[in-house]
């Protein structure tokens, strides 16, 4: 049976599917820490019935199971369901990513990976799923991400696709500390190559944005830690 | 075979056939016979000898040609046993067998190296498979456990370079098929690379270019990203300190190529070493200062670009830049062993 941890209403839903037992436990902290609620389950043979009763918003599946193959697996579950599942494996080789996608995988990581990309791949994945959501609000204010402006108060203000990306990143954990090491890695996961600089840069121009726009002191520096969107 | 190699062996039947002869005319003019018969004789001996000696002759040429001929044909030439024709005499039976049974075990051997060969690459993909999930395992553990442990994360990061070097020099060294050649995008490929390396290039502050990426080529997806983390990681080892580090990737169309060049501002290589950078185990001056150069990197890069069928090459000016060019043609796959 799956094993639960306690569930909150708002709190998406992860399943881990993995054997190696210290990835997984680890992988299960890092994703409540992150704020989700985790799934495990711990026994292979025949899982299929687990996996769609456990209820998860979003599948970890590892290729190598013992009992049965990870990319069998999916097609199963994929038999009966369109949760959506990010592969994970330690197989560098593109065979298996080739085979994973034809077989419904919405996208492929390998081991070792960077947590902090792999929280951006699952937020992004989520994000997809949910069907996307190119209007968000900020207290009263209408932020359009495709368009990349915010509108309020009677005013609107254009923010670059850099701008964008930092302000939707701190948006999606609005209240908690977002470090500069996550801003980054989310601005480097869209193309956007910038540096140390750049980044401090690009959050001053957005602070006296959001200032124009009559958003006082809406970011906070955290000192060492972050920034926080409050 | 000539005819004069042939018959410079034959020299001391000739010889000995030679003065037979004289002593049977000695012999017969002894016995006084007439001039007649001497002529005689010596036509028929003549005669005898030389249809003995070409016959001896003609056999031989036909058999050493072809399999001389045959031997040319073949790649590998210890497979020649399996194309010799069937001699019809003794020597030639004898250097057959001879011939079939030191092939056969030439050819023993060299099955079981493959095998061995194969099996051992088979190990090293499963154990990097297997050594890959305890430095998952420390990622994540390291990430959990806060600022003391983020540290050991640039150390885990080198561990698992030099695993993913040993995954792709087993590869470039086998000749087993185990790429997918398909549409790969230079953008997806540069992404991953660069955020494979994302701590190392924030830490040495370098800024990146990129130009033109969207573009697809025909090639293996991992193998492409694998190829320009090497770009990458030598750019970081290379950066001076006499200015800001950059990095510039720009792609260009042409009719039939697509070319990648990975530009950065590090040190240069002398323009004494350039030729050798893709050579085995070369480190070059570069490499003796920096004491960190293993001189697999670059080696491993051609090897897999010449499995992949594309074009690399590099340019430099010391003290200015190095550039690395990748050049994908549209039919690569065609021209690949």
């Amino acid at each position: 049976m799956p094993q639960y941890t306690e569930r909150s209403v708002s709190m998406s839903r992860i399943l881990i599917i993995e054997d190696d037992i210290p990835i997984r436990d680890e992988l299960a902290q890092l994703l409540q820490n992150a704020g989700y609620e985790t799934v495990i389950i711990s026994d292979f043979f025949d899982p299929v019935p687990d996996v769609l009763s456990a209820g998860a918003d979003l599948i970890l599946l590892d290729i190598n199971l013992p009992c049965i193959n990870g990319e069998l697996l999916l097609r199963e579950i994929r038999k009966n369901t369109d949760i959506p599942v990010i592969m994970v494996t330690s197989r560098t080789n593109e065979l298996d990513e080739v085979l994973s996608m034809s077989y419904g995988a919405d996208d492929y990581i390998t081991k070792p990976y960077n947590p902090t990309i792999l929280l951006l791949r699952i937020s992004a994945v989520l994000k997809r799923s949910s069907g996307t959501q190119h209007s968000l609000s900020y207290h009263g204010l209408s932020v359009d991400t495709a368009k990349g402006c915010i509108s309020g108060n009677g005013k609107e203000i254009l923010l670059t696709k850099n701008e964008m990306i930092i302000f939707r990143t701190l948006l999606d954990s609005q209240g908690k500390i977002v470090s500069r090491e996550q801003l980054m890695t989310a601005l480097w996961d869209n193309d956007e190559y910038i540096n140390d600089n750049a980044l401090t840069v690009n959050i001053s121009r957005l602070r006296s944005k959001l200032f124009e726009i009559g958003c006082t002191d809406a970011i906070e520096t955290r000192k060492k830690q972050g920034y926080v969107l409050l | 075979m000539s005819f004069w190699r042939f018959f410079r062996d034959r020299l001391f039947a000739v010889c000995v056939f030679i003065i037979t002869w004289a002593m049977l005319m000695i012999f017969l003019l002894a016995l006084s016979c007439g001039i007649s018969a001497l002529i005689a004789t010596s036509s028929l001996l003549l005669i005898g000898g030389t249809i003995t000696l070409l016959w001896d002759f003609l056999r031989r040429r036909d058999f050493y040609n072809r399999i001389n001929t045959s031997l040319e044909s073949l790649d590998n030439k210890y497979l020649i046993s399996e194309m010799i024709p069937d001699p019809d005499f003794a020597d030639g039976e004898i250097l057959r067998d001879i011939i079939s049974e030191a092939c056969r075990s030439m050819y023993e051997s060299v099955a079981e190296q493959k095998r061995n060969t194969v099996e051992f690459r088979e190990f090293i993909e499963l154990w990097v498979h297997e050594i890959k999930l305890p430095v998952a395992g420390l990622l994540l553990m390291c990430h959990n456990g806060g600022e003391k442990a983020a540290e050991y994360v640039p150390q885990l990061m080198r561990i698992d370079d030099h695993i993913e070097n040993v995954l792709f020099y087993a590869r470039s060294e086998n000749a087993e098929k185990d790429y997918i050649i398909k549409e790969v995008s230079l953008k997806k490929a540069f992404s991953a690379a660069a955020m494979k390396n994302i701590n190392a290039l924030q830490k040495r502050g370098v800024s990146i270019q990129a130009k033109g990426l969207d573009v697809k080529v025909l090639t293996d997806g991992k193998w492409l990203e694998y190829i320009l983390g090497q770009f990458i990681s030598n750019s970081i080892k290379y950066f001076t300190n006499e200015r800001e580090p950059e990095i510039n990737v720009r792609a260009s169309v042409t009719s039939n190529r697509t070319e990648l060049r990975f530009r950065d501002n590090g040190c240069g290589i002398p323009a004494s070493d350039l030729p050798y950078i893709f050579e085995k185990t070369f480190t070059g001056e570069n490499g003796r200062r920096g004491s960190r150069s293993t001189g697999m990197g670059l080696y491993i890069v051609r090897s897999l670009c010449n499995r992949l069928g594309h074009g690399i090459s590099a340019e430099s000016v010391p003290g200015e830049y190095t550039e690395m060019i990748l050049s994908f043609g549209s039919n690569d796959h065609l021209k690949m062993e």
